[in-house]
């Protein structure tokens, strides 16, 4: 695109949603808004799933999540019944940003982005990201930056404790913590490095969300109008531009700058009890007689008997048992795809607790990916299209439950993040309908004059 | 024995990269020796033989200093100057693994990690 910038700063907002930056409700918020005036900025489509893990590290390698063979926190590591691993910075195999900026000599500040534990080196200060286990681990590269960070910003909160709480008061104490830590972290980093790369990511928006939306949103089946915290999600969102406002005075106007989040958030209506539904289909078996709720990975499961199973969440993962594959597979191998469709069919055609078609979404792997990577489920499904979260245990009453068994969550995610760019080219002034995640590395190596991947899946923005 | 070597670095950042590269050296449980000004004027005309008894004793000796000639192979590595100290260190500890020379650790979660993380993130609500 020409014109490039010396610099680029990137602030991640993880969940920041469309409908409160840029729709006709939006908040109040002068430093985006004044970015969104001087850049170019739209609404911004995230992967498959759309999930913290795995779309920073798409954003960053402009790899969908098929090539990096991540399709979640937790993937299987193998076709056994209980491999499953936490997909951490270990997870990815291809380059991110900041790994090709370092190969082209460019200094880089990363700052608590997803999968960046076990940190890797980098030509620059790197601190892991919320999958950090503990501050007592070397959770920074080099190492002694986490000793300096402790000594001039205090500790590291890597997350908010004790999420799943009905003490609304502490746990909006605790995440406005999170955010004020992260961008203390944030300016001292900013000033005392020498980067042409900074980028960190602040996960406080997410975690609000699941927390408090239903006091926000009206559409919300719990919401009530004259509640406490109807105004708690504007104040954080109008705490974080602040933040943004400190954070901008200490770069030029050389400086590119970013403002972008990894997936949106919508209302959630309730859940979907997955294996629940499985088995009264007739696809799962149990070996016991349930007694109350359980975790489906402490079921004894009658796997001569099992064609699938599935794992909760904010979205529906689907395992075939295939002859062959599995150990005890009973799906035969030449009849796969044939009982991929049908149960595609059968998701599809799940009728709500109203009656009504529920508009789930059904997806192969294949269908949504150039790559299908490592062990990929044999189907997504986000139920409702996301107005639903999966519930993976058993144990209940019904297919549908209006509660959710680990805690108080009002918030599933939307396919839809936000993207800020300001900077010195030709894409000043426009609005985009819709921006490509894939798009965003490509864009910021453009941005600095690094050469693009051949590789990469995305395009410069135009 | 291990095999040690002897490095010569180049470059405007070179001592602050030897500092870090003889750090991580000894994280690894190499031995590091640095070569710099101060010691080689103490070791004066032995400086040279002292480098090749040390490499010889499993020692990686990293040479800042232009007015020692190790008595030993030495490899001259230029540093880019855009490279932080510890990026460098890092690029030459890739290149000493690649040589059989060193092992570098590759750290993932101990089982109470792994499951430590997994309970958090099912707190949160993104798994079960």
């Amino acid at each position: 695109m020409g014109n490039r910038s010396k610099r680029l700063l990137v602030i991640g907002l993880d969940c920041a949603t469309p409908q409160f930056v840029f729709g006709p409700e939006r908040f109040e918020l002068p430093n985006l808004a004044r970015l969104m005036s001087e850049g170019c900025w739209g609404p911004m489509q995230t992967c498959h799933p759309p999930i913290t893990v795995p779309a920073w590290a798409v954003m960053m390698s402009s790899k969908d999540p098929g090539t990096l063979g991540v399709y979640g926190f937790r993937n299987r590591a193998d076709y056994s019944y209980n491999g499953m691993t936490t997909a951490n910075a270990a997870a990815i195999k291809e380059p991110r940003l900041w790994d090709i900026l370092s190969q082209h000599g460019k200094k880089s500040v990363v700052l608590a982005v997803p999968q960046t534990y076990p940190v890797k080196p980098v030509n620059g200060w790197l601190v892991g990201g919320f999958l950090t286990p503990d501050t007592k681990t070397a959770y920074t590269y080099p190492k002694s930056l986490k000793t300096e960070l402790e000594r001039e910003v205090g500790e590291y909160i890597i997350d908010v404790k004790d999420f799943r709480t009905e003490d609304r008061h502490g746990l909006l104490k605790r995440i406005y913590a999170l955010m004020e830590n992260r961008f203390a972290q944030a300016e001292y980093l900013i000033r005392t490095r020498p980067w042409d790369f900074f980028m960190m990511v602040e996960m406080g928006v997410d975690r609000l969300h699941h927390a408090f939306w239903r006091f926000t949103d009206p559409s919300h089946p719990l919401f009530e109008p004259d509640n406490e915290f109807r105004a708690v999600i504007r104040d954080y969102y109008q705490a974080v531009d602040r933040r943004i406002g400190n954070l901008l005075q200490h770069v030029d106007e050389d400086t590119a700058i970013l403002v972008v989040s990894d997936h949106g958030a919508r209302a959630m209506h309730g859940g979907v009890c997955l294996n629940e539904w499985l088995m009264r289909q007739g696809y799962l078996v149990l070996q016991e007689t349930l007694e109350g709720r359980k975790r489906i990975e402490d079921c004894s499961i009658d796997w001569s008997r099992t064609r699938a199973w599935g794992s909760g969440g904010y979205y529906g993962r689907i395992f075939f048992n295939v002859e062959g594959r599995e150990p005890n597979g009973v799906v035969p191998a030449a009849s796969y795809e044939a009982f991929r469709s049908k149960m595609i069919e059968e998701i599809e055609g799940m009728k709500g607790p109203d009656g009504s078609l529920l508009g789930n979404k059904v997806y192969r792997p294949q269908e949504l990916y150039a790559n299908v990577r490592g062990i990929a489920p044999d189907l997504f499904v986000y139920f409702g299209n996301l107005a639903w979260r999966s519930v993976g245990s058993v144990g209940f009453s019904d297919v549908f439950t209006f509660e959710n068994d680990t805690g108080p969550d009002d918030a599933d995610h939307d396919f839809h993040g936000i993207f800020i760019l300001r900077d010195a080219s030709a894409r000043t002034g426009k609005v985009y309908p819709v921006v490509n995640i894939l798009d965003i590395a490509p864009t910021l190596l453009d941005i600095l004059g690094v050469p693009i991947p051949s590789d990469m899946q995305g395009r410069v923005l135009q | 024995m291990a095999r040690g070597t002897a490095l010569r670095l180049r470059g405007e950042f070179r001592e602050d990269t030897a500092k870090a590269l003889a750090q991580r050296l000894i994280e690894l449980g190499k031995g590091a020796e640095i070569f710099d000004d101060a010691l080689v004027s103490r070791l004066g005309p032995a400086a040279g033989l002292a480098c090749r008894l040390l490499v010889r004793n499993g020692v990686f000796v990293v040479i800042v200093s232009e007015h020692v000639e190790p008595d030993c192979e030495c490899k001259c590595i230029a540093l880019d100057p855009h490279d932080t100290p510890d990026f460098a260190a890092e690029k030459i500890l890739d290149m000493l693994a690649h040589e059989n020379l060193v092992s570098i650790e590759s750290h993932d979660y101990s089982p109470d990690e792994e499951e430590e993380i997994r309970r958090r993130l099912a707190d949160i609500g993104y798994i079960e």
